[in-house]
């Protein structure tokens, strides 16, 4: 158990380590951006009648004034970390005097629903099916699978979403094209709603799968194609043990270890939102958010959303590090 | 392996089974509203982030166009790009034109009664005096800076006059509040005078002034209803009846493949803007209408895209060398890489739309004929009066019948003519102004290579992305080290702080459906030009001054704004623009807007041009007295 904290330890300082490096890293970026917000705002205000240059200079100094973009680059520097460690991000410039939490709280569910279990089926599918290639290696049905989702995997991806929208939005329009759920339709736990969110997510939730399948398939199949060459597993096979046993029990749970690892960096890499889907399917989430605010000169909302995005990353690899241990014995051992 | 196979099988037959289960949920139409009492429009600033947001007086916190200015609001005055319902000036709010006093530093504005906030409140003169108190009081709203640069104080003597006193004479005051595609809209007195910030006011649920309420929104910002007031009648649209649809969606289409696919499917009835592309594919459906039958099918919006200069750059402070790099451009090919050819171009600084065709381009088609530019070693006759027809006749192979062959439709869908590229006459007067060609490069009169960057939006604005790649490709032909840049998301700050050597964009922007020129023109006076690495306003981009633009703006300043000496002076500003070149026009932007006539009928065309059918225009309100169900 001691050992077992102080492993702990250490993971948690490399945690707290990366965070604080990547939202610093996140800070300057963002602020070194030549989109200027109050300028954005300017060209607005502008373009209403002719302003003479001074109340031009009024109306920059009262924008940052209002945007709280005042004081010396460091009492900026200084105010960002103490907002964040109260959990407060500052309003959105581009959206102002909205929170940013707010507009994250607001995206994140529909980013999270769709990311995770589009992410959890894809890792699951394509893992039990690579298992079963790697194992199977005779199987013409799986021999069929391994090529299509070698066709598939380098396909963009948004000539596949495309694809899919002209075939089943347009030749055979059974499905919706656009947005999180129908228009009308009072958002809360209610069936009518909850149905038409899951209608709405197929699309974008299959093309993801089926481009994601692909490389999950592929790992699996390879990994598991060397596992079935380990002794323990020969020595199974001569002992007659259940050919699903050993596949279930001792050439799958070994193959999957780092395909845990994966699905760990997979999940975390969700709070960067899924941009091109989003767009293609015009669904509501965090990656329109983070372009929306990339454009706008949005530096809160940018920060506000690429800190979510490194502690979504660094949590779940934290999590995954302190479970490896229960997973393979080991990383216990050493 | 039996298992697994019946597992595969029932996966992919059950996957888009799923879908199935609902045909009545349809894709993009609303829930629970007959499709017949419908119009779904796009609205072009695609998703809100900000969705709960109303208060169109604060500055970029919600949307604008999401149905809020085209009809839940209101103001005086309307002028139309088009012909208008009745007539391009339309008295709003306001019962009458405004009246000025003589040295235009006082405008009286008598306003309609019988006009209601959808809560039952009157409309009256205290409503726009708040309006312009609230703005000046709180300096970071939409439309402070300019009502603080003008405005001395507003008096009511009575509730249907408002009088403005001015800072100082200003004849186009009225033009604050007069919709071109927005102006400032009156605030609700009885809502803003109880809160305590209007900055942070969210205007939630919004009281109407104009014939729609609103029904429901999406709190991701993907949609927005608007339902019909049940007492439409007293509201200024209407006057001229009822507006036929009893609800309006304002949606997020999406990408144009999407909007292609949504209008093809019945859930769009109105497409804002899509790329040619897209407009040619649904050209051939039946049901869509744009506002020309056929090519160029665009609405020119009054505004014009062109080659602006910064002046303030060396290169460009010359006008030989702005002229000589008209000179070097092939406007055939520009619009057939930028539109496929479904332009309308435009020698002169002024939009090919609305008004201005008869007044400017065709009137002053003898002038540019005979006008004559010396290079130094000659003098030549630039203006080639038949490119429009050139452009017809290079289209027809491929459009057919869609390419007019009379010569006055030739002339109305593509205007005239342009400048004769010559590549002698560009060497001749690049030579005039000290450059020199060693080998296949110019070098600068400084000896170094002349090198020009042209910046273009990117994906942001497509089609003039296009036009300015084909017009760096010309000039880099020429010898000169020209490169796009791509500005995306930047543009709006480089273009402010100067920071570019050329763009493609505009800086004239009209009325469109009057000829007064001072909308764009008045800020190009001398006294908003800022110093190099400052901040320019809007909209002199090019931040170029002349002492004649100065004197003939001084004149349209001086004259009221329907006074016909207005046409001539702006003839003068022409013929200045033609000789200095300070911006390269080149065509009107076309808005490839799509209408589907499937539910709805009566849109805006070219043959029944009663507004301007651009969804995210205040104007496109006057669409719905027009339309009608189809049968």
């Amino acid at each position: 158990m001691r050992g077992y904290l102080a492993y702990f330890a250490k993971r948690f300082g490399q945690f707290a380590l990366v965070v604080f490096i990547g939202v610093n890293l996140a800070y300057v970026i963002t602020h070194a951006t030549p989109i200027d917000p109050v300028e954005q705002s300017i060209a607005v205000v502008t373009s209403f009648g002719n302003t003479a240059p001074e109340a031009i200079e009024h109306m920059r100094r009262s924008l940052q004034e209002l945007y709280g973009l005042k004081g010396t680059p460091w009492e900026q520097y200084v105010t960002f970390w103490s907002r964040i460690l109260r959990g407060d991000f500052g309003p959105s410039l581009s959206a102002f005097p909205t929170p940013v939490s707010t507009l994250i709280a607001r995206a994140l569910p529909w980013t999270a629903g769709l990311l995770i279990i589009s992410t959890l089926i894809t890792w699951a599918l394509g893992n039990w099916l690579g298992g079963l290639a790697g194992y199977y290696q005779k199987n013409r049905t799986l021999k069929a699978m391994g090529v299509i989702a070698m066709a598939l995997h380098p396909v963009p991806y948004y000539i596949v979403a495309l694809a899919l929208l002209v075939a089943f939005g347009f030749l055979w329009p059974i499905l919706p094209i656009g947005g999180g759920s129908a228009m009308n339709i009072q958002q809360g736990w209610n069936w009518t709603f909850i149905s038409s969110v899951i209608k709405h997510s197929i699309l974008p939730a299959l093309s993801l799968i089926l481009l994601g399948l692909g490389s999950w398939f592929l790992g699996m199949r390879s990994l598991v194609s060397n596992v079935v060459t380990e002794d323990y597993v020969v020595y199974a096979e001569v002992a007659g043990v259940d050919s699903g046993r050993i596949l279930n029990s001792y050439v799958m749970r070994n193959a999957l270890v780092p395909q845990v690892t994966g699905l760990a960096m997979s999940l975390g890499g969700i709070f960067n939102g899924a941009v091109i889907t989003e767009k293609v399917f015009g669904y509501p989430g965090l990656g329109s958010l983070l372009v929306d605010a990339v454009y706008a000169g949005d530096y809160g909302l940018v920060l506000g959303v690429t800190t979510v995005s490194i502690l979504g990353v660094s949590v779940c690899v934290l999590v995954i590090d302190l479970l490896y241990p229960l997973l393979d014995p080991r990383v216990q051992v050493s | 392996m039996k298992r697994i196979r019946a597992m595969l099988l029932a996966a992919c037959v059950l996957t888009p089974a799923w879908g199935m289960y609902s045909p009545a949920e349809a894709q993009g139409i609303p829930q629970n509203i007959p499709r017949k009492e419908l119009v779904i429009l796009e609205n072009p600033e695609g998703t809100i982030k900000n969705a709960g947001w109303f208060n169109i007086w604060a500055i970029n916190a919600g949307s604008q166009s999401n149905g809020l200015q085209q009809v839940a609001l209101d103001t005086l005055w309307y002028i139309d790009p088009e012909k208008g319902l009745d007539g391009a000036w339309d008295n709003s709010l306001a019962a009458d034109k405004p009246i000025y006093n003589a040295d235009f530093t006082e405008m009286r504005v008598k306003l309609r009664r019988g006009i209601f906030w959808s809560d039952g409140v009157e409309f009256s003169s205290a409503d726009v005096k708040a309006t312009v108190d609230i703005m000046i009081k709180n300096p970071s709203m939409r439309f402070s800076a300019v009502l603080i640069n003008n405005v001395a104080s507003v008096e009511t003597p009575d509730a249907e006059t408002v009088v403005f006193k001015l800072k100082k004479p200003n004849s186009r005051f009225h033009a604050n509040f007069t919709v071109r595609w927005a102006g400032i809209w009156i605030m609700p007195k009885h809502i803003f005078e109880k809160v305590e910030d209007p900055v942070k006011f969210d205007f939630n649920k919004p009281v109407s002034l104009g014939a729609y309420t609103l029904h429901s929104f999406d709190p991701d910002g993907k949609w927005y209803i608007w339902q019909r007031r049940e007492d439409w009648q007293r509201t200024t649209l209407g006057r001229f009846g009822q507006p036929a649809p009893r609800y309006l969606a304002y949606v997020d289409p999406g990408p144009p493949d999407k909007r292609v696919i949504a209008q093809l499917n019945k859930e769009l009835d109105v497409i804002h803007d899509i790329a040619p592309e897209g407009m040619f594919t649904l050209a051939k459906n039946k049901a869509t209408r744009a506002w020309f039958k056929g090519f160029p099918y665009g609405h020119p919006d009054p505004t014009l895209p062109a080659v602006v200069f910064n002046t303030q750059n060396e290169h460009f402070k010359n006008r030989d060398v702005r002229w000589a790099l008209a000179m070097v451009i092939d406007p055939k090919a520009v619009v057939m890489a930028a539109y496929r050819g479904a332009a309308t171009i435009s020698a002169i600084a002024v939009p090919p739309t609305g008004v201005h065709p008869d007044a400017y381009h065709f009137q002053m088609e003898g002038w540019l004929k005979d006008f004559e530019l010396d290079t130094g070693k000659r003098k030549i006759k630039p203006y080639d009066p038949a490119v429009g027809k050139q452009i017809a006749d290079m289209l027809r192979p491929s459009m057919g019948d869609q390419i007019p062959t009379d010569a006055n439709e030739i002339a109305r869908a593509f205007v005239t003519g342009w400048w004769k590229p010559d590549a002698q006459a560009a060497t001749e007067l690049l030579e005039r102004a000290g450059y020199k060609k060693q080998g296949n490069q110019w070098m600068g009169p400084d000896g170094k290579p002349f090198t020009v960057r042209l910046m273009v939006e990117g994906d942001f604005r497509p089609v003039m992305t296009r036009a300015g790649s084909m017009i760096v490709q010309q000039w880099r032909q020429f010898g000169i080290d020209a490169k796009v840049d791509v500005a995306q998301g930047t543009l709006l700050t480089r273009r402010a702080a100067g920071d570019f050597d050329s763009f493609i964009g505009w800086s004239v922007e009209t009325w469109g459906g009057h000829n007064d020129l001072s909308f764009f023109m008045d800020s190009w006076h001398s006294q908003f030009v800022s110093e190099p690495g400052k901040s320019q306003p809007l909209r002199n981009w090019q931040r170029w001054s002349h002492p004649e633009l100065d004197k003939y703006i001084e004149q349209i300043r001086s004259i009221s704004f329907d006074d016909p000496k207005g046409v001539e002076i702006g003839k003068e500003y022409v013929k200045l623009m033609v000789r200095e070149m300070p911006i390269i026009p080149l065509m009107a932007y076309n808005v490839f807007t799509a209408m589907d006539t499937t539910y709805w009928t009566g849109w805006p065309t070219a043959e029944n041009p009663y507004a301007n059918p651009v969804t995210n225009w205040g104007n496109s309100r006057y669409m719905f007295v027009k339309i009608k169900p189809a049968n």
